[in-house]
């Protein structure tokens, strides 16, 4: 096996299993939200309406493709694919274990070890902007073009918190790779703790979660979607597979946003206090460090399912002001103390 | 007069916001566990809210005006005497009797002189008011429980003799009867006095 041929196994295992993920979550977000409303959510198809995706896939396939009569064809096309290629290229250099032994052949579970690590999940992400945007404007309809403008400010003002945040990150663990930083949280921080992420960036966690939750459009700050104001936003004229892919876009952004959470936060595949590679054979410990990274990216897939049923949807001005008035200054308190740590324990 | 509004100061808090959605977080949870388990228990109707229709029914009251059938009497034979009067009071017009007099050596089947030829309820009209049930002088039209109506064709919701008494017979079989139903009071009928014997008009005539 040369690096080439590992590499494409690489790409297609973390683009199918992040596909099975948005699949699941379409299942997991109907059942959770019945049970929190006393409902009980798909039951039938399959163990538990397990199948309910799959039938919910054929029946996207197999529906018209359907397009306004004064929709702008190309941009209307190009709405959905744009924003499903970037939800799909964002988790490239994020990894998913650590390394497995294959062969006598060390496998690093990550697709692209890139040194500048997440500023291409910052700028692949902020992509998504143009799958709004342009699938608002391709669709002329005055409810799309209002939720594509409202994702394009939601977005670019909540890529700068986001953007805080990990710079703080940066400085703590001085690098931009997301496998140095994730390599960085063994052992235990101030002799008891973790040495997690979110021991040394609390105040940075914090904001990096709001803000997630704003570049993810999700309640409370799915204003661009808003079903009770704007019909559904930016979709709203999307039917068949090309809502699909926006749908499926979404999910596959919550799962690269909660594996970014867990990287740089939650200690990445990393157990408290056991060194899993000590007891384990150098096989099943990639398998296991697999399993360990993605369980924790379940709890913030459900925390994100879970907020969801929660909390009501803000108001745009209200969300605006969260963003610029208070997020963005405590992104700078945590930039500032963040440095005056490092400072003086230089 | 409107109520005045009374602006509440927020404490700190609330103003912090993130412990109200804690708390909030906390009760959905709690929400979520409670059905949770719900849902893992077997059998029909484990959560609360929900009836899982074609499993999972509710109870009918044994008044319900649903399907309609022609009964029969207690030796079997069909009570129906083709008089029309659910054909002339139905407010939809949706039944059609044929009258047909009653053969001899047909009287094992018929319990009056005539019997309809041909009955029919047009489903798709039908209000199920329940009109032709209280007007019928020998019971002998009824609705039933039976509420699963839909039909592929607008043919098969017409509802013909046959079938009507194929319902009384189902609803015999599995008790789903109504109970014999109450005199329905008659604004400006007399009442009917009890028979009084002879003797006593006799009496009565002698006291007089």
């Amino acid at each position: 096996m040369n690096e080439w041929t590992i590499a494409i196994i690489k790409v297609v295992f973390i683009w199918s299993w992040t596909l099975l993920i948005a699949t699941v979550m379409t299942w997991v977000e109907r059942r959770g939200s019945a049970l929190i409303q006393d409902r009980l959510g798909p039951n039938i198809a399959g163990p538990f309406g397990l199948f309910q995706p799959l039938a919910d896939g054929i029946k996207l396939f197999t529906k018209e493709e359907f397009a306004p009569k004064h929709a702008h064809k190309i941009l209307f096309t190009l709405g959905p694919v744009l924003f499903a290629l970037q939800a799909f290229s964002a988790y490239a250099v994020i990894p998913f274990g650590d390394k497995i032994v294959i062969n006598a052949k060390e496998i690093v579970l990550q697709v692209a070890d890139v040194n500048i690590g997440f500023l291409f999940v910052l700028a692949v992400g902020s992509l998504a902007v143009y799958g709004f945007v342009v699938g608002g404007w391709g669709s002329n309809n005055k409810y799309s073009l209002l939720g594509g403008l409202r994702a394009t400010a939601q977005l670019l003002s909540y890529e700068v918190p986001l953007g805080l945040a990990m710079l703080a990150v940066c400085m703590t663990y001085s690098s931009f790779s997301l496998r140095e930083i994730s390599l960085d949280q063994t052992g235990t921080f101030l002799g008891f703790l973790p040495n997690w992420g979110i021991f040394k960036q609390p105040l940075g966690f914090l904001v990096f979660i709001v803000a997630a939750y704003a570049e993810a459009n999700r309640v409370p700050f799915d204003l661009p979607e808003a079903e009770s104001e704007l019909v559904a936003g930016y979709h709203t004229e999307y039917g068949g597979m090309r809502l699909g892919l926006y749908l499926f876009g979404e999910y596959v952004n919550l799962y690269t946003l909660s594996a970014l959470m867990v990287t740089i936060y939650f200690g990445a595949w990393h157990i408290p206090y056991i060194d899993m590679s000590a007891y384990l054979s150098p096989f099943a410990y990639g398998i296991a460090s697999f399993f360990v990274f993605f369980i924790k990216c379940a709890f913030f897939l459900w925390l994100f399912v879970w907020v969801r049923w929660t909390i009501p949807r803000f108001r745009f001005d209200q969300l605006m002001g969260l963003g610029w008035k208070s997020l963005i200054p405590l992104g700078l308190l945590n930039l500032f103390v963040t440095a005056f740590f490092i400072q003086i324990s230089l | 007069m409107a109520k005045p509004v009374v602006q509440r100061k927020y404490t700190l808090s609330e103003r912090i916001y993130l412990v109200e959605i804690i708390k909030g977080l906390g009760l959905t949870w709690k929400h979520f566990v409670f059905n949770f388990r719900a849902s893992l228990k077997r059998g029909p109707h484990t959560v609360p809210t929900c009836w899982q229709y074609p499993w999972d029914r509710r109870e009918i009251a044994p008044i319900f005006r649903g399907e309609h059938m022609l009964s029969l009497d207690d030796k079997g034979r069909e009570k129906c005497i083709a008089c029309g009067m659910c054909a002339r009071i139905c407010p939809a017009q949706c039944i059609t009797v044929k009258k047909g007099k009653v053969q001899e050596g047909e009287e094992d089947r018929y319990a009056g002189k005539f019997y309809p030829v041909s009955f029919e309820v047009d489903l798709l009209r039908c209000i199920f008011c329940g009109f032709c049930e209280e007007t019928c002088p020998k019971n002998a039209i009824m609705l039933g429980q039976g509420y699963e109506l839909a039909q592929y064709q607008g043919k098969d919701c017409i509802l013909t003799r046959d079938k009507l008494l194929e319902n009384y017979r189902s609803a015999l079989e599995s008790g789903n009867l109504k109970p014999p139903r109450k005199k329905v009071p008659v604004v400006g009928a007399k009442e009917k006095k009890p028979a009084k014997s002879k003797a006593q008009e006799k009496t009565e005539a002698q006291e007089a």
